[in-house]
């Protein structure tokens, strides 16, 4: 062990001072190696385990250090675009995304096969202190959910998925490309959750039959309902009385109920939407009906279904 | 010491008697009734609670012997003899009236309600002593206008949706015209300038004054519309309201319409229906008392 006091250079000998800077470039390439195998790891392994576990080491890695520097680096939060690539990979869904990297900036984005050119996705830093990340489209600034890695959750965001997907790509694209685009974001939700048993919610694209939709209102108009009641009417569906509020039968397997408590009898307006196979969603709902569609969209203020407040 | 002997009370007044034949009466009477009541015969408590009218409306007896009202008796039950006879009413009323919907508000008393949708209107009242709807006469007169309306191709509302919408077009016009009308006020601006520079010759001053006036008087006829039209936006929601309410009482008024239609055909029939609906339903009830005690 070497004694020297590296805050006054003048007590070092020539050698000590070598000594003393080949130590910290072995110490700054031992973090290279370190993050090569990292990488690896992230690009290579078929265990999900071992791929988050690069994912979250990578997304807070300090590659340079005071005598090692990296000039071609790419930012953390990319990393979490090859674990989101990755992931979806191994759930044999690799197919439906595909990862650019952009060499001159060095940084990568995604795109989801399904939107054709129309979204270009990107994590983006939620400087939350917990490693949080939005899935941001670089074209409209929206954010399409919030990932945690580190607090093992994943938040869709139904404002964002109302703008993009009902209202910005609904005249541009087949619904059905619409909904393998949507499907591939509960594919990747459904992943966390089976793998890494995440906490995810998957808001207005969820298909169970006792999710609550919470409108952002709660206190829902008579009006609003009114509304649906006339509108529902001129496209021969009758707006029935409920016991907590009202319900809309649109197919003799589809239900969509208006009511005045959630799922665990709380006090609140919202929706729910129940089918047998229950693999109906609201957002499904409101692709496939546009007099829903209109009545949600233009009443959007009371409407917008609840996100967790938390996080957007 | 007391006389128990009946012996000694041989002598019976006529006054006497008369009064044992109506206790007799009575309570023969609430026997019947009670035993009515247990074997759930409600055919005969209808026919004790209103011997005349059953007399009349269901045997269509012709004579109109006078008895002795003793129905009186159980004038204080009525709210739980109607509590109590509603329940086999209700249920037949579910089969000729399946859009009607029942809500006990009181003891012995219902609301009716017409429909399942939603915001469906409270309709009347069920008596069910007398088996009779007692509907709300606003809402019943409306229905009725309904029907009538229905043979025009028109709605409830159609006329009144069609005066607010002209109303909202007008208004929308005015929003619209601002630009127009700013165009107008800068060009008699200009006029009402070059007019107050005209030479003011004592024989002219009459026709400048006039000319200054129509001039000032286009301004605050625009002025008024501008004013107005500040407004317009505010009035074309209220009027977006009412619409929405009229347009919802049409829509109920076509689905209460549309019951009716699929059970009863018309107004007519829903209406004789109604009439008759006493001796309908105690006739059904004819013969089931006895039924329901076997069971």
């Amino acid at each position: 062990m070497l004694m020297i006091n590296e805050n006054d250079p003048s007590t070092l000998s020539t050698s000590g001072r070598l000594l003393s800077y080949n130590n910290a470039v072995k110490e700054g390439l031992k973090i290279g190696q370190q993050f090569t195998e990292l990488m690896d790891q992230l690009i290579n392994t078929k265990d999900p385990k071992e791929l988050v576990a690069a994912a979250q080491t990578l997304s807070v890695f300090e590659l340079d250090s005071d005598y090692v520097t990296f000039p071609h680096q790419y930012n953390n939060a990319d990393y979490y675009l090859v674990f989101m690539s990755r992931l979806l990979e191994l759930h044999d869904q690799g197919e439906a995304i595909t990862l650019d990297s952009h060499e001159d900036n060095q940084h990568l984005t995604q795109q989801i096969s399904a939107l054709g050119d129309l979204g270009v996705f990107a994590f983006v830093s939620a400087n939350d202190n917990t490693g949080g990340v939005y899935y941001q489209d670089k074209v409209t600034g929206e954010t399409l959910f919030y990932l945690n890695l580190k607090r093992r959750m994943m938040r869709i965001n139904s404002s964002a998925i109302t703008k993009l997907f009902i209202e910005t790509y609904a005249d541009k694209l087949e619904k059905e490309h619409l909904l393998s685009a949507t499907d591939l974001l509960i594919a990747f939700g459904q992943a966390l959750k089976a793998d890494f048993g995440f906490d995810v919610d998957f808001n207005l694209l969820d298909t169970s039959n006792n999710e609550f939709y919470a409108f952002q209102t709660s206190n829902l108009s008579g009006e609003i309902v009114d509304k649906l009641f006339v509108a529902a009417a001129s496209e021969n569906y009758m707006l029935k009385h409920d016991k907590d509020g009202a319900v809309l039968e649109l197919a003799p397997d589809l239900k969509l109920k208006i009511a005045s408590h959630n799922a665990t009898g709380g006090a609140a307006w919202g929706l729910y939407v129940s089918d047998e196979d229950q693999t109906v969603s609201w957002f499904k709902v409101l692709l496939e009906y546009p007099f829903l569609r209109k009545w949600y969209l233009e009443n959007i203020d009371d409407l917008q279904i609840r996100s967790d407040n938390l996080v957007f | 010491m007391p006389n128990n002997n009946e012996e000694t009370n041989q002598e019976v007044t006529p006054g006497q008697a008369q009064l044992d034949s109506s206790l007799t009466q009575k309570i023969k009477y609430l026997q019947t009734l009670q035993s009515a009541l247990h074997e759930h015969d409600d055919r005969q408590i209808y026919e004790l609670i209103d011997k005349p009218r059953y007399d009349r409306e269901v045997k269509k007896s012709r004579s109109t012997t006078k008895t002795q009202n003793l129905a009186d008796l159980v004038a204080n039950d009525h709210e739980q003899l109607s509590h109590y006879l509603s329940e086999n009413l209700i249920d037949y009323l579910g089969k000729t009236y399946p859009f009607f919907y029942y809500d006990e508000v009181r003891n012995g008393e219902f609301d009716i309600y017409f429909g399942n949708w939603w915001d469906r209107r409270k309709f009347g009242k069920l008596d069910v002593l007398n088996v009779a709807f007692e509907f709300d006469e606003t809402e019943y007169g409306k229905l009725k206008r309904s029907f009538e309306l229905d043979a025009l191709n028109q709605r409830y509302n159609t006329d009144n949706i069609a005066e607010i919408s002209a109303n909202s077009a007008q208004l929308q016009k005015l929003i619209d015209g601002q630009d127009e009308r700013d165009h107008q006020k800068e060009t008699l601006r200009q006029q009402l300038k070059e007019v107050s520079q005209k030479s003011t010759l004592p024989w002219d001053s009459g026709k400048v004054k006039e000319e200054r006036q129509t001039i000032v008087d286009q301004l605050s006829k625009l002025a008024d519309d501008d004013e107005e039209a500040i407004n317009a936006n505010k009035k074309i929601k209220e009027n977006d309201e009412k619409i929405l309410s009229l347009s919802k009482e049409d829509t109920i008024l076509t689905y209460e319409k549309q019951s009716i239609q699929q059970r009863f055909e018309d107004f007519s029939h829903f209406e004789s229906h109604n009439q008759s609906l006493y001796t309908d339903y105690l006739t059904s009830l004819i013969g089931k008392g006895q039924v329901n005690v076997d069971d």
